[in-house]
């Protein structure tokens, strides 16, 4: 598909999605009343329900939805690895641990800028592990090995200090960083938020070039120029910034950023930079949608929206494994 | 404020109850009648508040740990004298009390357990209204051989309660109790029937929503109730649960915002003491009428 015409239909379908969440929510406004509240005023309830509370949670599946399909395909694209996504080199994880750690612990007292430091703390950790592992040419295959151990302990670290909180309810919190939700966010979060992802957003596409020279193997990509260290340092950066800023406000969401790649790739000349900006509007439009199912499967209890992605996601993540493994024989 | 029962405290400190026992039997004459007395372990905090309005100290063995935490406990001042448990058949198994109180629900195996070994157990509902408090009150009074007084707290609360109580007219002031994690108190709990003593009417209530539910924050901006009754955040350790209280929907809200109304602990056990919650929410809808109308 000519790519122009594929990212003004994903455009198209992320706007779609976008009023959709807009227009949903237990308070059952009319769509006019709604779209009025929010641009022009009118009632109080109304104006506050759309600009304080459905705004929010649109635009952060907006942003974090665009952050992880984009993410995804830099991973998919630098790592050459179809399974590749923003879980996988342990940013998500380490980010929750990172906010839960400063947020928790009270040393912020309950500063909300507590939980980007952290977030972004935990993600710069995670990237500086990761970039020591990788240091010395090592392999991709090493590296996402180093993702998924750097995962599972800050998984768990995760769980152990909000067990340990005197909180009450801190404990209650784990389901939240472990599977993300965008319930009862505010215009806060994103402001929060939207800089570093945007930045983040900047660092992955600055480096498309490099990642279509990398599509012929490490060694090929140097002798055309490519110079790898700061390819790498700046996708990796870009991606500890988009999804380390999401994580930060909605918890770890996973799989958004695996399955979108390949359900667009088919649809581009499948040369990684032109799979990005798609990737990102995918991502967008799968966030959104999820949000909205999460909202409306069950009337009357909201899910997590990490469990309907997982739910999506963690199949499809299977099934690759399986074809992968037949393409290896 | 209603919070986890299970939390760990301090293991048993014997001590200072062999010490009051001791001091007691020295002081007071009629030492006879003590010693009949059954000598009571209360596992649960709702019980404990219950133990220590009625008992002679002496016959208080231990009482549970969250019985010195002053938001769940009204006599946690009186409470800190005495030994603490943490709810294990196996600290019940060494004081060997003659009786053992406890609520319904709360560490269920650890009852059974208790009945199988052979140890008189009695549960109270943890379900309370303000109405149920004289009954448990003249139970907790049978239980612990100390009828009489159970008998003159409840004629007193009865009395108070009657005086007090000012139902709501249907165009009352709507309140809505709106704690952590957006969670409301709905119909049959205590803070609903000390919301309607106190003339206010509970507004997730009428809505049909019974127990402690979560309530939509679009509804609660909706339905904009006069009064919003938000939890105290939790000292020293921040959650997020405790920060969707701040959501600035509900900070743009027109409707009268407060926290801590009620004594703290007076309202998360029913007791004679949630009369004082009743007393404090009925000042504030007199302060409302009038603020509305002058």
């Amino acid at each position: 598909m000519n790519a122009l015409r594929l990212s003004g239909l994903l455009i198209l379908l992320v706007l779609m999605l976008f009023i959709g969440s807009l227009l949903i929510g237990p308070a059952a406004l009319d769509p006019i009343a709604g779209m009025k509240g929010l641009f022009a005023g009118g009632e109080e309830a109304a104006i506050i329900i759309m600009r304080e509370v459905r705004l929010p949670r649109a635009l952060l599946g907006l942003i974090v939805g665009f952050s992880l399909g984009i993410a995804g395909a830099a991973l998919q694209g630098f790592l050459r690895n179809p399974l590749a996504e923003p879980g996988l080199i342990g940013v998500s994880a380490t980010a929750s641990l990172g906010a839960v750690a400063i947020f928790y612990s009270g040393l912020a007292g309950s500063s909300m800028l507590a939980l980007p430091a952290g977030a972004l703390a935990g993600a710069l950790v995670a990237v500086l592990i990761i970039l020591a592992i990788a240091a010395g040419n090592t392999t991709t295959l090493t590296l996402i090995l180093a993702g998924v151990a750097l995962s599972s302990l800050s998984g768990a670290l995760t769980s152990l200090a909000l067990n340990l909180s005197p909180n009450p309810f801190a404990s209650y919190e784990i389901i939240f960083w472990l599977l993300g939700s965008m319930k009862d966010r505010s215009m806060v979060h994103v402001w929060l938020s939207l800089p570093l992802m945007a930045a983040g957003w900047a660092l992955i596409l600055a480096s498309s070039r490099a990642l279509d020279a990398l599509t012929f193997g490490e060694a090929t990509a140097a002798s055309l120029g490519t110079n790898l260290p700061r390819a790498r340092l700046s996708i990796v950066c870009g991606v500890a910034l988009a999804v380390g800023a999401g994580t930060a406000v909605t918890g770890a969401i996973g799989f958004i950023g695996l399955v979108v790649p390949h359900l667009i790739r088919p649809l581009t000349d499948r040369m990684p930079s032109s799979l990005l900006m798609p990737s990102g509007l995918g991502g967008a439009a799968l966030l959104l949608a999820a949000d909205i199912a999460a909202r409306i499967v069950v009337p009357s209890r909201e899910l997590n929206v990490g469990v309907l992605t997982a739910l999506i996601g963690a199949p499809f993540f299977l099934w690759l494994v399986a074809r992968t493994r037949r393409e290896a024989i | 404020m209603v919070r986890a029962v299970d939390r760990c405290g301090f293991g048993p400190r014997r001590r200072p109850a062999r010490f009051a026992a001791l001091l007691f039997t020295l002081l007071a004459a009629p030492a006879a009648a003590e010693s009949t007395l059954p000598r009571v372990m209360s596992l649960n905090v709702c019980t404990d508040q219950l133990v220590l309005a009625l008992a002679e100290p002496g016959q208080i063995l231990s009482l549970s740990a969250l019985a010195d935490d002053p938001d769940l406990s009204f006599h946690s001042a009186i409470a800190a004298a005495y030994p603490k448990n943490r709810g294990l058949a196996e600290e019940v198994f060494l004081a060997r009390p003659d009786i053992v109180v406890t609520g319904t629900y709360s560490l269920h195996n650890t009852t059974q357990l208790l009945r199988h070994i052979g140890t008189r157990v009695e549960t109270f509902d943890y379900a309370q209204t303000l109405e149920s408090v004289p009954g448990a009150v003249r139970r907790m009074g049978a239980i612990l051989g100390r009828e009489a007084r159970a008998e003159t707290i409840a004629e007193a609360y009865e009395a108070e309660l009657a005086a007090l109580s000012s139902p709501p007219a249907a165009d009352a002031a709507a309140a809505i109790i709106y704690e952590q994690n957006g969670v409301v108190l709905g119909s049959g709990t205590l803070a609903d029937s000390v919301l309607k003593a106190a003339g206010f009417r509970n507004l997730a209530a009428e809505r049909g929503y019974e127990g402690m539910v979560p309530y939509p924050l679009e509804l609660l901006v909706r339905d904009r109730p006069d009064l919003v009754l938000l939890a105290s955040p939790f000292p020293g350790a921040p959650s997020l649960a405790d920060q969707l209280v701040e959501h600035p929907a509900i900070a743009s809200l027109k409707s009268l915002r407060r926290k801590g109304i009620a004594p703290r602990g007076s309202w998360s056990c029913a007791g004679p003491f949630t009369l004082e919650a009743v007393r404090a929410l009925k000042a504030l809808r007199e302060e409302m009428a009038a603020g509305g109308e002058g």
